[in-house]
């Protein structure tokens, strides 16, 4: 059993109709955003549609944060939604489906149909798991296929599951499943890894890994639930046949920002374009984290556009 | 077992939290009639909650009992939280409520005890509305997943809403019978009435579509 986390509750708490600041998604860059805006005089709302903390819930351990040389995911997040509730910055656990930014005053709704309004909107809205996109991923999705580790590996136990991926999510997710199932296969489109090497070298010497590499997933099997992948070698097209348990699939993220088409600027790939003081194309509305165009998708860089957009934010908008 | 569950940084917070609270709420605590391991930590959980605040109680009540069966309480160990007024608006935590689930059993309470409604759209709650049969949601969870809690919540304002409807928390590794039987491999799991399902934490709108296709038939 693991401990107990009061997260980042909005407990019996009056949400008001307007904020100065509202800040849609409660990962490391929203919550730095709340804290800066508190820090700058304002009144700040968090809307999180899930729980603060964002991706950094769905990683074990984290080890470039600075002033932890190591701490869960988990932790972190607590720490960070305790320290903007501390400061006295408002968050509301719901989901915004659909905003208007052209006025003076922005206007977020929520699932329940509720508007609330601010002078400054924050996207911060980060990334989500991408799919493979390949027969039977939908079907089994939730009997057997899986994008988060720290949820579902339970279901696993002693079992054998395919990772598929090979960066720095997919190392630190097989580090953690290791502890759980008896063996896992890591299939991977590229010819090598390309994770950090420490995390490489731990994955190996565990012993329980095997890998496929130079191979593309190109469907998903079973009767009722999954029991094997089709894998197809790039170099010859050869088709073989994998049996696993189960399927965990980190290939990257695509971007939270289906609520912002036709409402800001996006590159093609949907990721939010905004200018060197983290503002989109629509002024008052800013864009940070992982859903901005970046090279980098950490959260001390999450953090970091978020010091930056508030503090233009506070300039440019209010006096 | 000395050791308390809740050390000294949480207990800070959660006292912090219960000042928020205002009416006076009761949990039905269901255990079992034989030795359930899962039922002492609740139970020491609990001890420990009464400790911070005098704004909770709770109730020890067998498994089989007529006051189980009344409550339709077939599996333990299990939560009933009471409102204020003493009513049973068809919540319940099936587990130990630990992890990201303490945030929801602590939500629960204090709202209640505040007597916070939960928030729902005007359309949903004709929808809720138009509701004439039992219907059962159980929302499986593991204590380590962050959309959980949202996905039981959901549930729990619908349950709130209609008078018709059960909504549990089910922690999966607790009760692993029945998450085989529903064949639980991600969470959260929603099944309604035994028959639909459908994973993931739906947004409020999409979340009641389904249980709606599971009403209709
Ligand atoms: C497995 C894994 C391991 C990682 N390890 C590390 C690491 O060790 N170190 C590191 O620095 N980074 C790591 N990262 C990356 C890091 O987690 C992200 O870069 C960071 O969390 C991005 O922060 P963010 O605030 O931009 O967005 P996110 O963390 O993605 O948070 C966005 C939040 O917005 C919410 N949201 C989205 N849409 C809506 C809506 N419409 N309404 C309401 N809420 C909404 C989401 O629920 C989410 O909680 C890891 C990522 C993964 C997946």
């Amino acid at each position: 059993m693991n401990a107990f986390e009061v997260g980042g509750l909005n407990i019996a708490k009056k949400i008001k109709d307007y904020y100065d600041v509202i800040i849609i998604g409660g990962g490391p860059g929203g919550i730095t955003a709340a804290i800066y805006a508190v820090q700058g005089g304002l009144s700040p709302l968090v809307i999180e549609r899930a729980i603060e903390g964002g991706q950094m819930n769905n990683t074990e351990t984290i080890e470039n944060w600075p002033g932890f040389k190591t701490i869960s995911g988990v932790e972190l997040s607590e720490r960070m939604a305790e320290h903007a509730r501390h400061f006295g910055a408002d968050s509301l656990n719901s989901e915004v489906t659909s905003i208007d930014a052209e006025g003076k005053l922005k206007k977020v709704i929520l699932e329940t149909g509720k508007m609330i309004e601010a002078r400054v909107l924050v996207i911060a809205t980060g990334a989500n798991p991408r799919k493979l996109d390949v027969p039977g991923e939908g079907v089994f999705s939730g009997k057997g296929v899986s994008y988060c580790a720290t949820c579902d590996g339970h279901f696993f136990s002693g079992k054998h599951v395919a990772v598929v991926g090979g960066g720095n999510s997919a190392m630190a997710e097989t580090l953690y499943l290791l502890k759980i199932v008896r063996k896992i296969t890591i299939i991977q489109d590229l010819l090598k890894l390309t994770g950090d090497k420490m995390l490489q070298d731990r994955v190996k010497a565990s012993g329980k890994v095997d890998f496929v590499l130079g191979s593309k997933v190109r469907g998903i099997e079973g009767d009722e639930k999954v029991e094997r992948l089709l894998v197809e070698k790039s170099d010859t097209g050869e088709q073989i046949s994998v049996d696993i348990d189960g399927v965990f699939v980190f290939i990257g993220t695509t971007p939270n920002s289906s609520l912002l088409r036709g409402k800001v600027d996006l590159n093609r790939y949907g990721y939010v374009l905004v200018d060197s003081k983290m503002e989109t194309s629509v002024p008052g509305v800013y864009g940070i984290g992982d859903v901005v165009e970046k090279e980098v998708r950490q959260i001390a860089t999450a953090a970091g556009d978020a010091a930056v957009a508030m503090h233009h934010a506070i300039l440019d908008h209010f006096d | 077992m000395s050791e308390k569950l809740l050390d000294g940084e949480i207990r800070k917070q959660v006292e912090e939290i219960f000042g928020n609270m205002r009416s006076e709420v009761r949990i039905l605590f269901f255990v079992d009639s034989k030795r359930c391991e899962f039922c002492e930590t609740i139970e020491k959980l609990l001890d420990e909650l009464v400790e911070l605040t005098d704004k909770i109680s709770y109730d020890k009540i067998t498994a089989g009992s007529t006051e189980a069966n009344d409550h339709g309480i077939e599996m333990t160990p299990a939560m009933i939280p009471l409102t204020p007024e003493g009513d049973d608006k068809g919540i319940r935590f099936y587990g130990i409520p630990s992890g990201h689930e303490f945030g929801t059993f602590l939500k629960t309470l204090v709202d209640f005890s505040a007597g916070a409604v939960p928030e729902i759209s005007e359309r949903s709650l004709e929808r809720l509305d138009s509701i004439d049969d039992p219907v059962d949601i159980k929302v499986f969870v593991t204590t380590s997943c962050p959309y959980c809690p949202k996905a039981v919540l959901t549930a729990f304002g619908f349950a709130f809403a209609s008078s018709k409807i059960t909504a549990s928390m089910v922690e999966a590794s607790e009760f692993e019978e029945l998450s085989k039987k529903f064949r639980v491999s991600s969470v959260p799991q929603v099944v309604i009435n035994s028959s639909r399902s459908f994973v993931g934490a739906h947004p409020e709108e999409e979340y009641l579509t389904e249980i709606m296709k599971a009403v209709t038939g």
